[in-house]
Formats: C-alpha cells, structure tokens, sequence
C-alpha cells in the first residue's frame, strides 16, 4: 500500500508560509490546520476538548457506537475511518464488494443493517425506482458543497429535482499491463483479449464484474461499452467464453494476482492502476482506444439503514476537503470537489493516471442505467463464469 | 424399564418440540418457498415475481458445468480426504503414546479456532506464484501453476474438511476391541491381514459418517472454489451464490437448489444402502 503524503511531517519554512497565507485570510482555517497536519492533532484531541474542533460536523450528539460502510476494495484511507472512530466512538465495520449488482442484490433482498454505501453514477436512478435509497438532507451534510463538485460528475445524484447521494471520487476503466512480462504494449479491448489468447496466456484477470467484464469484450468488437443488444451480447458472451480457458482469474479483487506476478493484464480502475504503478514502475494503466468507462462513485444511505444519525455525521466527515485529499492520496482516485484537488499535491494533480488528457477519454461512456438490470447482460455474466 | 413401558407423552412431545418447530420453520418451510420460487420467473430488475413455468428447469443445461465440476471434485475430495485422515486417525487411535494423545488431537482441531475463510485465504499466497512455484524454481522445477486450477481447489479442501474425517474414524477406531488385533496375530494372521479382515471392518461405520459429512458439505461448498480456483474452477454453491448475489434471478436459483437437493438425496440414499448392506447389522452407525 503506498504511502499517505500526510506521513511526512511539514517543513518548518512551509509551515511558516501557510501560517502567513491563513493569517492573510488567503487560506481557510481549516485548509491551514490540513496542510500543516494540525488538522489531524486537533482533531485527536477534539474528543476530549470538543471547542478545539472547528469542523462544522461539531454537534456530534449521541451517534452510537457503530456504522456499518459498504464500499469497493483498496477505496480508503484507513487513518480517515479511524479518525472519525476516535472522534466520535462510532465503529466503522466495512464491507468491500466487488460488484455494483453485488449491492443491489443485498439491498434489494432487504436487512442489510448497511448505513452508507458508495454506489456508482449509472446506478443510483435505479435505486431511486426501486425506492432503496434516501434523499439526503444536506443541511447536515454542511462539508458538501455543490458548487465546487464538477457537475459532469455530480449530476447523477439527482433524480427528479432530489438530490440522493453526494460525489465521493471520479475514475476511468480500463486495463492494467504488466510491462516487463508483456512487451507488445497493448492499447485497445482488442490488443487485450488478443494478447490473453497469446502471448499473455493464462495471465489475465477479468473483472467479476458484469459492467467491466461485458463492456470490455463488447469495445474490443466494436460495440459500445454499454450495449443491451442481445446480438452484440452473444457476440461478447462468445469471446469471453473463448477467452476464458486464458484467464488466471475472473475477480474484482485483482491486486494481489496482478502484485504476485501470476497475473500480466487485468481490467483495471485508474486509481488502482496508481496504487500498483506506485509500488511497482514495471505496471502501464492504459485507457483503451476502442472505449471503455468512465465513472464516478457516490455516499449514499439506504432506506432502512439502521444508524442514520452517524451516517450523517460519517458522510459530512468524509465530504471535508482535506478529509478528501487524505483518502485520495491512499487510493489514488480523484475528487470531485474542487476544494480538495486544490490540497493535493502538483504531482497527483497532473498525474496522467488519474487526470487523463480530454482526448484519451473522448471514447469513454459513462455506465448506462438499464446495464445495472438488464437480464441478458445478468445471464451473459452468470453463463461465462459457470462455462 | 420394560416394567413400566408406558411413555410419557406429554414428557416426549415437550422435549421434541423445540427441534420439531426449529425444523419446521428453518427446513421445510425455506425448502417449500425454494420450490415455488423455482417455477417463477425473475421480474423486470431481478427479484421474483410469481407464474407457473418449467422455463427455469428447461435452462438447467446451462449450468452443466457446474454441476459436472461438483459432481466430481466433491467426491474426488472426499476420497482423498479419507485417504489422508485413515492413517492419521490410526495413529492417534492406536499407536500414539497415551501421554501424546490428547495434546495431538487438540492440534487436529486447533485450525478450527481460526475462520475457514481467513485459512483459506491464506492459502492463495502458499499456492500463489510467489508461495509454493517460487520454492519450486529454486530446485529447478519451473513454470508451475497451482493456484486457479481444480488441484488448488482440492487442497483447499482436503485441508479445510480433514478434521470432519479424522474424528468419526478415530472414534470407530479408538473403541475397536484391541483383543481381536492379539488374537488375530496369535493365530498367524500378518499385520495386512489383520488390518484388512479386523480393523477396517470394524472402523467402517467411522468412515461411512466422515465420508457423508465431508461429502454433503462439499456438494454446497463455494468459498473454496471461489479463493483458490479464481472463478475458474466454478461449483453448485458457486453458480447459486452468482444467481442470487450477482444476476438476481431468484427462480432459476431456485431450480438449481432444488435440482442439488435432489441429486443429494438420491446419492446420500444409495450411499447409505450400501453401507447399511455392508455392515450387515453387525455394528451401529454414528449417524
């Protein structure tokens, strides 16, 4: 896992600067505390002397003692949750899932106990319909600011003029190479189920992932990523199929195979792309030419979720920019909001991983709604794992 | 008690109701859904929705394979299983200093206090490129694949359902009369002989429950499959947990429940016919 920047301590010379830009007004109070790291003493402490805590997720109240968080593997930074644990004694039990349908399975089978989840943008008009989320009161999300999210990104957390979640992070889809066991460079869907059944064989893993694993066979033939065309599904069903004698896996939780080198190539989010290119410089996270997703993930509540007060007071914690910029220099996703790309440092701001050129990303789809309940693209995936 | 053979009603049903209503409610209750559910059909975004068809039981050839990769690696499993646990459990019943005993078979159970998903976890680095194959190499042995592959799986699995094996065949062994091994002996009889006319008869009743507990186990088992064969080596259990969790067709789900329950009670009866047969009333079942 690399390395949270927020580890190393702060110069005395930098430190001096942001204290002359806060007392100048030209910084937030809070944006001080951040950078300098006192942010995070101050909030240790804030448990015990509460006036310390300037945030505005004060009035904690009595929240409980626990939340249960639902999310996608290596997607926090783990000094975020345990801050929040430490601030106001709520327990963080987290659950990692591979798979948007995943989700939807567990809540739509009902009693999960699931406070927050972080479901992504194609699905949420879903669980409106299906009436499995909340609206959200965002007066107690204070920390969200709207204005500063990037609405390309933040719009489908509206649903008829409600607003249903708040932006957690953006990314792109695509694949991982693993440049030192594969050197023919592939660039497209097409180089990479190409190479699977060549060269790379037995050293792919495919995504147990219906969106990701269907979109990426139907961009190598040509097709768009979000297709629900039952003749273009039959073609993808069949490459995949062809491919899978290939495979090393069909997983989601692709990190370790692709760090234990028995795995060349996966389907890949760019942010794990950061994470395994920060501890091994042999990996290339590559945007296809032929498509492929972007996305960007959300903090929802579900309808039943048992503890409502310190999902509240959760999300407002992890909506705080430096909060956010903490996360997102572990996982290696970008934010949304404006506020916190300002706390990061130059090099994840320009990193090409993470904030790709516009014309890299011009073949890109967002996910489409009707692929999240779409029977045949359900059976297409279910029928190539069982095969 | 042949004195006063009139049993206590009331005394009988009150002491069975608890596991009479816990059967009902959690077995045949859950089962009768399972089987309306299997003549449905999967509504518009997933689920149920009610309707009589045959459908999901007219798509059943699509999980073959499945079904086929259960069919032969819970066996397979349970063999080698037995395998691996006789001579153990022979060792621990009979040769073992009494001292040592107990102490040993603490350590049979010990990988039990751990959760069968962390150990199993475990094993994806042991048989990762980086376990098992690296140690290879270095003896010269190159290119090895274990994880991902039906072999993983049935390491997995011996190692995970050894300790069922072990106790049902220790027990049957531990109680077995060591007068007959003497006199088996005194009366010429070679050590494989013994073995084969005394021993492995009289623990046969052991070995019928370890295999029927390992076996009926296997025939759902998805979280091994699922750690160390990668999505590759797929299951029953495997093909359930993706119709439910994943593609949220309950009814097809439900057609294939009801197609491994039955495959499970018709091989379970054969299975117990033929021990039943073998036995020959001579000795009682653990079961």
């Amino acid at each position: 896992m690399s390395k949270s920047n927020d580890d190393k301590p702060i110069t005395a010379k930098k430190f001096m600067k942001e204290f002359h830009r806060y007392q100048n007004g030209s910084i937030t109070r809070r944006h001080f505390l951040g950078v300098t790291g006192l942010g995070a003493a101050m909030a240790v402490m804030g448990t015990a002397v509460p006036s310390l805590w300037s945030g505005k997720a004060n009035a904690f109240g009595d929240l409980g003692d626990r939340l249960v968080f639902s999310t996608w593997p290596n997607y926090q930074n783990q000094v975020n949750l345990d801050e929040f644990s430490e601030m106001t004694g709520v327990n963080i039990q987290l659950n990692a899932f591979g798979s948007n349908e995943e989700m939807l399975a567990k809540l739509q089978a009902g009693g999960t106990g699931w406070d927050v989840f972080v479901p992504t943008n194609y699905t949420i008009s879903n669980y409106v319909e299906l009436d499995l989320i909340q609206e959200l009161d965002l007066s107690r999300i204070p920390n969200y600011d709207a204005a500063a999210n990037n609405p390309k990104f933040a719009d489908p957390a509206t649903v008829n003029g409600k607003v249903y979640c708040v932006p957690k992070n953006w990314g792109t889809t695509g694949f991982i190479v693993n440049s030192k066991k594969i050197k023919s460079s592939p660039k497209s869907w097409k180089d990479f189920f190409d190479v699977t059944m060549a060269a790379g064989s037995g050293h792919t893993i495919l995504h147990d992932y219906q969106l990701t694993t269907i979109g990426g066979a139907l961009c190598a033939l040509g097709y768009s990523f979000n297709s629900i065309d039952a003749k273009e599904l039959a073609e993808a069903e069949a490459l995949l199929i062809k491919s899978k004698p290939h495979l090393f896996a069909i997983t989601s939780d692709y990190q370790p195979g692709m760090r234990s080198t028995d795995a060349w190539m996966s389907i890949c989010w760019n942010g794990d792309g950061t994470q395994l290119k920060n501890d091994m410089p042999e990996m290339e996270y590559v945007i296809a030419t032929d498509g492929g997703e972007i996305w960007s993930d959300f903090y929802a509540i579900p309808k039943d979720a048992p503890h409502l007060e310190a999902a509240y007071a959760f999300i407002n914690f992890m909506q705080d920019p430096y909060v956010q910029a903490r996360d997102a220099a572990v996982h290696g996703y970008a934010p949304t909001d404006a506020r916190a790309i300002a706390l990061q440092p130059d090099s994840l701001g320009s990193d090409p991983i993470l904030h790709p050129a516009a014309e890299l990303m011009n073949g890109l789809e967002f996910g489409a709604a009707q692929t999240l309940t779409d029977p045949i693209r359900a059976e297409v995936m279910a029928r190539f794992k069982s095969a | 008690m042949r004195a006063d053979s009139k049993p206590n009603r009331w005394l009988t049903a009150a002491l069975l109701a608890p596991t009479s209503l816990w059967f009902l409610f959690m077995l045949i209750f859950p089962l009768i859904v399972i089987l309306i559910f299997s003549f449905g059909e999967r509504a518009a975004v997933g689920g149920y929705a009610g309707g009589f068809t045959l459908e999901q039981y007219a798509n059943l050839p699509s999980r073959l394979k499945a079904f086929q990769n259960t069919m032969i690696i819970a066996p397979a499993g349970t063999l080698i299983s037995l395998l691996v646990a006789y001579p153990l459990a022979y060792y621990l019943a009979l040769r073992v200093d009494r001292r040592y005993k107990l102490l040993l078979l603490v350590l049979v159970i010990v990988p039990f206090w751990t959760s069968l998903l962390v150990r199993t976890y475990a094993w994806i680095f042991i048989l990762g490129g980086r376990g098992i194959p690296t140690l290879l190499e270095l003896i010269g042995i190159e290119g090895v694949r274990l994880i991902n592959t039906p072999g993983a799986v049935l390491i997995g699995i011996v190692y995970g359902y050894l300790p069922l094996m072990v106790f049902p065949i220790f027990v049957s062994l531990e109680k077995l009369d060591k007068t007959l091994l003497e006199a088996s002996s005194d009366l010429g009889g070679s050590p494989f002989k013994t073995f084969r006319q005394i021993t492995l008869p009289l623990s046969m009743p052991g070995i019928a429950t370890g295999c029927m507990l390992v076996f009926i186990l296997l025939m759902g088992e998805f979280l091994i499959p699922a750690f160390l064969g990668g999505g590759k080596v797929y299951f029953i259990g495997n093909a359930l947990v993706d119709l439910f969790l994943q593609s949220r067709n309950w009814p097809f789900g439900a057609a294939v429940s009801v197609t491994l329950v039955a495959i499970m009670l018709i091989t379970v009866s054969l299975y117990m016919r033929m021990t039943m047969r073998s036995k020959t009333g001579r000795d009682e079942s653990l079961m």
